[in-house]
């Protein structure tokens, strides 16, 4: 994931500081503590990031552990242990993707990292559900450029419609 | 006599020789201007042919560090290589002597070098991916056509008064901004001197985009030519067409579909429904325009620095209703337009 750092600084491409990993949850002590979890996540690895985060549930039926940092490396480095952890539960098999919010071209931008796939693709919304495909193609490119390794198939490209940042 | 294997299309070549006289007047024009503000033209014209012969004999070097096309063997890629001597072959032409390899998922194809023998063909790993062996096998002799037409060439010699133009355009510019255009015009009287120096401005201006617009229209032509002699070199009209409207139509393929729709919808069948029916949302036009921004290197590194139009010879990216004139092909038919946003969306749970 730390490919992701090279994005920053492209022209036309700003971190929002925002990501998020998204999963469906299962009934689980786990997943009913997840937040207390998560707080117990935060206070031993870190404390020193200053990293805020949430846990939002949407109308799709999955749920978001948003994180809020200033720092990119930080997002990447706390969303893979985020993910880490809900896969050490033994709940891999329910994490859908991690997601990276950008400002691409002055449009709401995400960087989509399909945990199945293990490949990222770029989602570039042009109104609330209005995908811009020129744009992600462009962004794909940029992408490709800086050697992260991009979905193939395009259709697999897939919306997330209302991502919570 | 050599065969003519590419037949002839006589309102094409007429077409494009109308446009080179009227890029030749144009010539003739400015360097008339030259003389009469009292500029001497031959140092620009120097200038401007060693730029052009730098661009010609450097082209195909050029556009594969610009692109960063890796040279491939035929031991790396047999099947390319095959169907490009294969075509070679049947249009009468040698091999070009490199074949490379673009790797990115966009797909696209370019051919580029001052002649047949120092040539340059290079496809793009998403256009190997995503066509079939018969319509990358189109592709190829469309890059063959611009590679055996000398289209390098003739666009090389074209845009050197483009360059001419754009240099002047940049002297007078320093020139206006240090004082003067020199001692020798202060005895024609000051204003006098201002008016020329105007005149020359605006001529040169004229000149820069109108041989710009020519340029931009012997290049389309010689795109009509080279799809054309693709369609006769493979006899198959229908395996171009389908391949410009799969590389057009590419960004159709991006789904409207939520991952968590598709993810549930998993979980409950067994075979999984993976096949999207997403509703196109976009003109074709910025379908060619995505293509182009990442394809288009070639051109735009190499061109802006040392003069436009001149590098990769290649626009393969048209839209289907071009694609079907070109080749003469009845084409598959999709609706071109616009499609409503929104009608065709899933349904959330």
């Amino acid at each position: 994931m730390t490919a992701e750092s090279s994005l920053r600084g492209r022209t036309g491409l700003r971190t929002t500081e925002k990501a998020g990993i998204v999963f469906i949850p299962v009934e689980s002590t786990f997943f009913e503590s997840l937040d207390s979890e998560m707080r117990d996540l935060f206070r031993s690895s870190s404390n020193a990031t200053g990293t805020r985060y949430e846990v939002v549930d949407d109308s799709h039926g999955t749920r978001w552990v948003v994180l809020d940092d200033r720092d990119f490396e930080d997002l990447v480095s706390i969303i893979h242990l985020v993910g880490e952890t809900i896969t050490d539960h033994g709940f891999g098999d329910r994490l859908l993707a991690a997601v990276f919010g950008f400002d691409y071209e002055g449009k709401k931008a995400y960087c989509i990292y399909s945990i199945k796939r293990g490949s990222f693709y770029p989602l570039v919304l042009s109104g609330d559900q209005e995908r811009d495909n020129a744009a992600e193609i462009r962004l794909g490119a940029v992408m490709e450029e800086h050697k992260i390794p991009v979905e193939r198939d395009l259709e697999r490209w897939y919306a997330l419609w209302g991502i919570p940042f | 006599m050599r065969q003519r294997i590419y037949g002839r299309d006589t309102e094409l070549t007429l077409r494009m020789f109308f446009t080179m006289f009227i890029l030749g007047l144009l010539y003739v024009a400015f360097i008339g201007l030259l003389f009469w503000a009292g500029i001497n033209p031959i140092v620009i014209g120097i200038f401007a042919v060693v730029m052009a012969l730098f661009q010609y004999f450097g082209s195909d070097k050029l556009v594969l560090v610009t692109t960063r096309a890796k040279v491939v063997t035929p031991q790396e890629e047999p099947a390319l290589h095959a169907t490009v001597e294969r075509l070679a072959a049947m249009a009468d032409m040698p091999k070009p002597k490199k074949i490379a390899v673009m790797d990115t998922h966009v797909p696209n194809a370019f051919a580029t070098g001052r002649n047949p023998k120092n040539s340059v063909v290079a496809v793009t790993r998403g256009l190997l991916a995503r066509l079939d062996e018969r319509e990358v096998e189109a592709v190829l002799a469309h890059e063959l056509a611009h590679v055996k037409n000398r289209d390098v060439m003739v666009l090389t010699w074209a845009s050197i008064i483009v360059i001419m133009a754009g240099f002047l355009m940049q002297m007078l510019f320093w020139m206006s901004l240090f004082g003067g255009i020199g001692g020798g015009n202060r005895d024609r009287g000051g204003g006098n001197a201002f008016m020329i120096m105007l005149a020359v401005y605006a001529g040169t201006i004229t000149v820069y985009f109108l041989s710009q617009v020519l340029i931009l229209a012997l290049s389309r032509y010689r795109e009509l030519a080279a799809d054309r002699a693709s369609a006769i070199v493979t006899g198959a009209p229908m395996q171009l067409a389908s391949a410009l409207s799969k590389i057009s139509n590419e960004m159709y393929r991006i789904p409207e579909k939520d991952m968590r729709q598709v993810e549930h919808a998993n979980a409950f069948f067994i075979i999984p429904a993976l096949k999207s029916n997403g509703v196109p949302v976009l003109q074709p036009s910025e379908g060619r325009q995505a293509h182009r921004a990442v394809a288009d290197d070639a051109a735009r590194d190499g061109a802006w620095v040392l003069g436009p139009a001149v590098g990769a010879v290649e626009r393969p990216l048209r839209t289907q209703q071009t694609a079907q004139a070109e080749s003469g092909a009845v084409l598959l038919n999709r609706d071109g337009g616009v499609l409503a946003p929104g009608s065709d969306r899933p349904s959330h749970h």
